[in-house]
């Protein structure tokens, strides 16, 4: 019996195509962002908000991710900004080669932000690099705030914690102080912002967060 | 359900291993996996198992090891010569 040593990734497939993405990236300067979340979680919402408060001239696109359909493409599109459904066919997550399809026939010269909204799911989807610059990880206030301890993997991951929902927090019984430190334990550190997709609250923070990260990203090409 | 799809890839990497050692056979491969992970690790044995009589490599062994963080990754490969 010979014991070989293999010290290599086992997602090593998906690393290297991962490692293509973000050298794309960065060589075009597009900042991309994965957004995690649980199935209803507010992903889209969020995108929508997000993609209304952009003048026409924002160079910026998505790709969405579901099991089935292409309705969050549908809904995404009305904003004008290139979009793209991948439809993963009963495959949990999105993968690096998912992504590289998705992107097939535009050009990311003329993109600076590309958004990645992962298939509804806290688990999965953890384990794969897309190229992304940053995870982002949504939590509803409709979900519980044990979520970080019982899906520890994504909230160490992710360098942002986005509360959504927060404008149900009267009728649910969500402890937000609980669910800071929930997630605090899990990654010491984790910004945090809350939002209402429905109200609005908080989504001037989120988009102050993204141009922030863009500005650090161009002066520091290695963040992208 | 990744699991699946993770199981899947440590047997076509073990496959493409032990052909570098041909004629040798895998018994054993090792991985170690962070908490971090996400990755259930009695879902990720069982998808193993599923997967490992259609894959011409069975008889084979799955050891998995506590990693740090989020790792995934692979440790050893134990081959035996015919």
């Amino acid at each position: 019996m010979t014991r070989v040593p293999m010290e290599r990734k086992v997602l090593n497939e998906n690393e290297q195509v991962a490692a293509e993405l973000r050298a794309d990236f960065l060589r075009h300067g597009v900042f991309a962002v994965n957004l995690i979340g649980s199935p209803g979680s507010g992903k889209t919402a969020l995108l929508e908000r997000t993609l209304a408060t952009f003048d026409a001239g924002r160079r910026v696109a998505v790709l969405t991710g579901d099991i089935q359909t292409d309705a969050d493409a549908v809904r995404l599109a009305r904003y004008g900004f290139p979009v793209r459904q991948i439809s993963t066919a009963g495959a949990c997550h999105l993968d690096a080669r998912m992504v590289r399809r998705g992107l097939e026939g535009w050009n990311l010269a003329t993109l600076d932000l590309l958004f990645i909204e992962n298939v509804g799911n806290l688990v999965c989807p953890t384990s794969y690099d897309l190229g992304e610059a940053k995870k982002i990880v949504l939590l509803s206030v409709t979900e519980g705030e044990e979520k970080p301890l019982k899906y520890p993997g994504i909230f160490f991951k992710s360098e942002l914690m986005i509360l959504t929902k927060v404008d149900l927090l009267p009728y649910v019984p969500f402890r937000m102080d609980d669910a800071r430190a929930n997630a605090n334990v899990i990654h010491p550190g984790i910004e945090i912002i809350e939002v209402s997709c429905t109200t609005g609250l908080g989504i001037d923070s989120w988009l102050g967060w993204v141009d922030c990260q863009m500005s650090a990203a161009s002066s520091i090409p290695s963040l992208l | 359900m990744h699991e699946v799809g993770l199981a899947a890839s440590i047997l076509d990497a073990v496959r493409i291993e032990t052909a570098l050692h041909a004629p040798a056979r895998a018994v054993k491969v090792g991985v170690r996996i962070g908490q971090m992970a996400g990755i259930d690790r009695d879902s990720l044995a069982f998808s193993f198992d599923v997967l490992l009589p259609d894959s011409g490599l069975a008889p084979l062994e799955l050891a998995i090891e506590t990693g740090a963080a989020d790792e995934l990754e692979f440790c050893y490969l134990e081959i035996e010569e015919p």
